[in-house]
Parts: C-alpha cells; structure tokens; sequence
C-alpha cells in the first residue's frame, strides 16, 4: 500500500512537473522568443553540458562559453576539463583542439549547413518552424519546455529532438538534444548576457 | 653471382626470423600462466579519454569512453567535442557488434581496424604462450583474434606490441599511470597510416 502512494505521489509529481501548455501560453512565448530574437545581436554565456550515455555510471560534464554574433558567427569553447574551440563563421569551420588547429569547409554540404543552422537557431531558441519540427509545449515548473521533434529524416539519423527550456522571459535556459538511442547531449547556459559588444576579431582565426 | 646469392640468402634468413630473434630477447622461464592487462578492468570506473586521430594526413578529435559491463563484455564509443555520437560498439569475446555507426564512418575496413585495435586495448586476462626479457622488461607472448601480441612489462604493463611475419604492425603504449588507469595512451600503426593519442579528461 504504501508502494502505491509513492507510486501515486512520484506520477502526481511528474504530472505537475511537465504539464502541456495553453495554446495561448504557448502562442505568447513563441511572439517573445521570436521578438527577442530579432533584437539580439550578440549572446554571450558560460556553459555546462552533459553528455548521457545510458551506459555510464555518472554523464561526462565539460565546461565553457559561447559566444554568438548576428547574423551567423558562434564562438563554442570548451575551457574544463580540456581546452577546444569551434569557430561557425560564414562557410568555415575552425577547430582549435589544445592549439592544434584545422578548417572545415562546410560550404559545399547542404547537411552541415543545415546543422549549423540548427545550432544558431537552438541558441536563440527560435526554431519555431512547424515544417521541420513537431512541436509540442509544456510547462515545467516555473520554465516553459518546448519539444521540436526533428521531420527530416536525414537528421534523425543524428538527433531525435531538441527539447529547450525557456524561462518567463523567453531566454533560453537549457538546450537537450537528443538522439534515437534516448542518449542525450543536455547544455545548461548560465551568466547569460544579450547584446553586450563583441567584436568580429572575436571570431578571427 | 654467388655474393649475389648469399645476400639473398642472408636476407632471406635475416626476414624469416622471428620477432623475439629480431629484437634480441632472450628466452625465459615464466610461472605466470596468464597475465593481466588492468587499464579498463574496474566495472564501477567510466573510462573517458581525449582522443586525437591522426589518419592519411587528417586530424580530428573526440572522447573515446570505454565501460566494463560483464566479465567479458564492454561498450566504446566515440563523440566529438560537442556531444554527437559518432559510433558506439559492444565488444564481446573479441567480436564487434555495431549499437549505433554513423553512416560516414559505417565502413567494413574501418570497423575491422577498430574491431581489432579495441580487443587489443581492452582484453583483459591472456594466456602466455612463451616468456622472453630484455634490458627492460620481462616480455610475455600471448594471442588474441589469430595475432601474436607481445606485452612488455615493467613494473606496470608499458607496451603491447601485434605482429605479423616478426614485424611490428601496431604498438599500444601505456603512460602515466595511476591507480591502474593509464592516463596516456599512443596506438601507433606501422601498415596504415593511422595513429590514436589518447588522455584521460578527469
């Protein structure tokens, strides 16, 4: 019996915790993520990812910043516990690996750039596209968690979903990307600042 | 012609010879029956290294992460930087089976290549077959998949070396080790053109 009221207890919690959103709510956050969008040249944020693997006894942790610069420049630099950065500016890809450094060019493959689009628009948030994702909305706590289920098949080979995690304001709190084995990549900004000057030498290379 | 000959002849014998001859070792008696490779033996330890390839004049990077999950039986894979996945393999009994591989990388060849250099790395308990030393170390002649492997040990396990017809075909080097965890390893291959570094990240 008192299994049960655990049992009970632990869905009535989950319930609470991920509830589906009002469509009117759910309308309200997209016009604010997609307004703040417009008005934001730069985002400057430190992060923590998790990499899950159902595999593992503890999600390998890797520390960093990310820079981000309108229209396309993203600065992605990992500081903990090794020292890597990957520069996406205009069809190049540059990769520092501890001072070793090598390009990509990325602009003859259609899937690459179409990944880095991906990866500039889950930054901002702004992925309300109902012709590439299913998207559902739900409300977590005092967050809004927005669910975009990828259509193209080419990229469910790499990614099954994004899930972001929008606070009141519409910033994008958290980022989980997840792939088909439910083994997931989870990037938590903090220190998140829009709009602060960031020069494009930032991003020379 | 008949120094001609000889030469043949010489090099002839000087190729057939063994790797043991070749290398100078001189012939031992063993009372170890088995010997331990221990650097991915503790179930409870997540194994995650840095990984630096270098293959036909490429380089790219990634973590390697290697977990023990029976006696005989472990997961490997590979993500970049940014967390994708870009393989991940169960390797049981000293066969490869392909969880997930990204199309790009889903070749025979290749898998073949890691199928091998992974038993290598990670096997744990092997047979000694002969027993040789050198200035350096006490050496131990084992097999795995066919190949003859040659582990050369110190105080610790310091190289495992794969051979075949008395050459040097892939040496595994051990560094830095501590708590029976080798924070640097270096696979070298003499008959490809590819070399792995790796360096635990914690």
């Amino acid at each position: 019996m008192r299994k049960l009221i655990y049992l009970m207890l632990f869905f009535s919690v989950f319930v609470q915790a991920q509830q589906p959103l009002a469509s009117n709510e759910a309308e309200a956050l997209k016009a604010k993520v997609k307004a703040k969008s417009k008005t934001t040249t730069t985002i400057s944020s430190s992060f923590i990812q998790y990499k899950h693997l159902d595999f593992l006894s503890n999600d390998i942790i890797t520390k960093g910043n990310l820079t981000f610069k309108a229209p396309n420049m993203i600065k992605w630099e990992y500081v903990d516990p090794f020292k890597y950065y990957v520069i996406f500016k205009d069809e190049t890809l540059h990769i520092n690996d501890n001072g070793k450094e090598s390009n990509v060019n990325i602009g003859s493959s259609k899937l690459f750039k179409q990944l880095n689009q991906l990866i500039i628009k889950s930054v901002k948030g702004d992925m309300f596209d109902e012709d590439t994702f299913d998207i559902s909305y739900y409300k977590k706590d005092a967050f809004i968690e927005v669910h975009f289920g990828i259509k193209d098949e080419q990229f469910l080979e790499y990614m099954k979903a994004f899930h972001i995690l929008f606070n009141k304001d519409g910033d994008v709190e958290e980022v989980k990307m997840l792939e088909q084995s439910g083994d997931y990549t989870k990037i938590v900004f903090k220190d998140r600042e829009l709009n602060k000057p960031v020069s494009d030498a930032f991003f020379a290379h | 012609m008949r120094f001609l000959l000889i030469s043949c002849v010489c090099c002839l014998f000087m190729a057939c010879r063994s790797y043991p001859e070749k290398q100078n070792f001189t012939e031992a008696t063993s009372q170890e029956q088995t010997i331990e490779n221990p650097y991915f033996s503790d179930p409870s330890k997540d194994y995650v290294y840095k990984a630096s390839i270098d293959v036909y004049g490429n380089n790219f990077g990634g973590l390697l992460i290697v977990k023990k999950m029976g006696e005989a039986t472990y997961r490997i894979a590979f993500t970049t930087e940014m967390g994708n996945k870009l393989f991940d393999f169960s390797l049981e009994n000293e066969a490869l089976k392909v969880n997930y591989c990204m199309d790009a990388l889903n070749r025979k060849l290749l898998l073949n290549v890691l199928e091998k250099d992974f038993t290598t790395l990670i096997s744990q308990n092997l047979n000694v077959k002969h027993a040789y030393i050198n200035a350096e170390s006490r050496i131990f002649e084992s097999e795995l998949y066919d190949k003859k492997h040659f582990y050369f040990l110190s105080s610790q396990l310091d190289k495992i070396v794969r051979v075949t017809n008395g050459k040097e075909k892939v040496v595994f080097e051990f560094n830095n080790v501590v708590d029976n965890m080798a924070r640097q390893i270096a696979i070298t291959h003499n008959n490809i053109d590819l070399n792995i570094h790796l360096k635990t990240i914690y």
